[in-house]
């Protein structure tokens, strides 16, 4: 596996609850894992288990209620470009180019390029997902599909070694979406990436993982090692004894839940 | 080439503005005055005026292809040509309030020099208290949308400020200020300036939290928020606020120049009023909606020129 055995990142009991004035709400209680250095970990779960919740405090978008998170050692005290995230939502700059939201974040890598670097550094990003012919179009003329391309493209220009995705893929149609997946596996893989990506397809997370953790809400239920060999293609996946265990294992943490929920109902 | 052509439809209305036109300029030429006048002007200044229109019509019909511009354009010209008729058969005989088209144009050619030096006046007390206003409304309503603090002290301020009309308090900005001018330009900085601010404090609160996420995540500080994510972002907000406030602008304009400079359209317009002399003021009325059409125009240029991307 490519992932090594130095750990990157450490959730070290960590707590988080979304509160107002009159209610709160336990979003996370107590979650520990240890994320190694250039590995790919999905985080897999229903919308409401805290995953994406979770994301916001490695990105340190949100800070925890309890307990702390370390990156190379360090405690995470807010947003930083050692952290690079893709949103579900689009985020790109709507008044800059393509290129011009790549050089955004090249400039944010704090790494001292001339004005000239950073334009031919966008276009080799935009060149590797693919839309260096779009290269001067402003989000609001691109599509769905190429805008979370960008969105890819920018955050590895932060050229950052942990790379954060919050379901980036969810609103892009399902042919694309397999094309995205490929791409970004294939990027992260060649730049050596630690990767942590929130996802509720659990194809998307055996397809991209080299762990899977399945969360129920506020905890972790379970998680998986995906021992297959990259680069992995979908149609040679699906139908493998290899492919069938993991999902079965997978569904069963996936619905278990699920189903515990649809009885705690039933017997209100 | 093609594209300065017009459909034939198109065409039919444009010959009819174009039949309106040429009969306004007939009568203007040839059509004799049926009744006593006081005073009879020479036709030049109306049919320049007349001839601009046509021009700027025609121009305006083959660059927007809009029908409405062919409305326009035979309703005001119908309107000329009603009054022209109406004047020269003595239908309408207050020469003191309503003067006859080519009177009114006439004052353009009596003075032009007055006129052009009253128009500077004016445009320079708008640059000072518009431009002043625009410039630290925005800056202040930037800072203000960003850092909560700043904006819990400024928006309540602001909202008991903006309620009383800037016209009410003139009267003493007038007394405070050492001059006229000086005052002039405090009363139109303060008639902008917070309805300014209170746009821009709204423009950064809607903002796209996804961009403002993005930016956090990307290690962006407040510096770099403010000047390069939110005023990028709010930009052609801010510009579109910009037509919209000159007409207000304009308003107090013409009004503090009223309260007693002696330099601008609104003291040309008092100045007249105070001679019975109807016929400048209403040229004078003319002025300023054709100043504030052509600044209005500027604006939309610059926001199509500076804003080439759309939500």
């Amino acid at each position: 596996m490519a992932a090594g055995d130095r750990t990157k990142i450490s959730i070290r009991d960590v707590s988080f609850d979304y509160a107002d004035k009159k209610t709160s709400f336990e979003a996370l209680k107590h979650i520990r894992l240890d994320i190694r250095d250039g590995e790919f970990l999905c985080i897999l779960g229903s919308s409401g288990c805290g995953k994406s919740t979770l994301l916001s405090l490695l990105s340190g978008l949100n800070r925890p209620k309890e307990g702390e998170i370390l990156v190379d050692g360090k405690a995470v005290r807010g947003p930083g470009p050692d952290r690079a995230v893709v949103f579900q939502q689009y985020s790109l700059f709507p008044w800059l180019t393509a290129k011009g939201n790549v050089m955004f974040a090249i400039r944010q890598s704090g790494r001292k390029y001339t004005r000239k670097e950073r334009a031919k550094k966008a276009e080799e990003y935009l060149r590797s997902v693919g839309l260096l012919a779009a290269r001067d179009k402003y989000p609001g003329q691109l599509s769905g599909g190429m805008k979370q391309r960008v969105a890819v493209a920018r955050a590895l220009a932060l050229e950052s070694d942990v790379l954060l995705l919050d379901e980036p893929f969810a609103a892009i149609d399902p042919k694309l979406r397999l094309e995205l997946q490929e791409l970004v596996s294939t990027l992260c893989a060649s730049r050596k990436k630690t990767v942590v990506f929130v996802t509720h397809d659990i194809d998307e997370a055996i397809l991209l993982a080299d762990r899977i953790i399945v969360m129920e809400p506020g905890r972790i239920r379970t998680e998986a090692e995906v021992a297959l060999p990259h680069p992995r293609k979908r149609d040679e996946l699906i139908g493998t004894a290899a492919y069938e265990e993991l999902h079965r294992k997978l569904i069963a943490g996936f619905y278990a839940q699920v189903q515990e929920n649809i009885d705690a109902e039933a017997a209100l | 080439m093609k594209r300065f052509l017009l459909d034939r439809r198109m065409y039919a209305e444009y010959a009819v503005a174009a039949a309106l036109f040429a009969v306004n300029i007939l009568l203007a030429l040839f059509m004799p005055y049926l009744t006593e006048h006081k005073r009879i002007y020479d036709s030049g200044a109306y049919i320049a005026a007349l001839v601009i229109a046509f021009l700027i019509y025609t121009a305006g019909v083959h660059a927007t292809r809009r029908k409405s511009a062919s409305d326009i354009a035979v309703v005001l010209f119908a309107f000329f040509l009603a009054w022209e008729i109406a004047y020269k058969t003595g239908a309408v005989r207050n020469d003191l309030l309503i003067p006859s088209p080519e009177g009114l144009f006439h004052v353009f050619a009596e003075k032009p020099e007055e006129i052009w030096q009253d128009v500077l006046g004016s445009l320079q007390l708008l640059f000072w208290g518009f431009f002043l206003a625009i410039l630290f409304g925005t800056l202040l309503g930037l800072l203000a949308g960003w850092i909560p603090r700043v904006r819990e002290v400024l928006l309540p301020i602001s909202n008991v400020i903006t309620l009383i009309p800037p016209l009410m308090f003139s009267a003493y900005l007038i007394m405070v200020f050492a001059t006229f001018r000086e005052a002039a330009v405090a009363v139109i900085f303060f008639a902008v300036f917070w309805p300014t601010f209170q746009g821009t404090v709204t423009r950064v609160a809607l903002m796209d939290r996804a961009v403002i996420e993005a930016a956090k995540t990307m290690g962006v500080g407040t510096a770099g928020m403010l000047a390069r994510v939110i005023f990028p972002y709010c930009l052609p907000g801010i510009i579109k606020s910009i037509s919209r406030s000159l007409r207000g602008a304009f308003m107090c304009l013409t009004g503090a120049e009223m309260l007693g400079i002696n330099l601008g359209i609104g003291y040309f317009i008092e100045k007249y009023k105070s001679f019975a002399d109807y016929r400048c003021v209403l040229a004078g009325i003319v002025t300023v909606g054709v100043i504030t059409t052509v600044i209005d125009i500027l604006v939309n240029r610059a926001e199509k020129a500076l804003i080439r991307w759309e939500q």
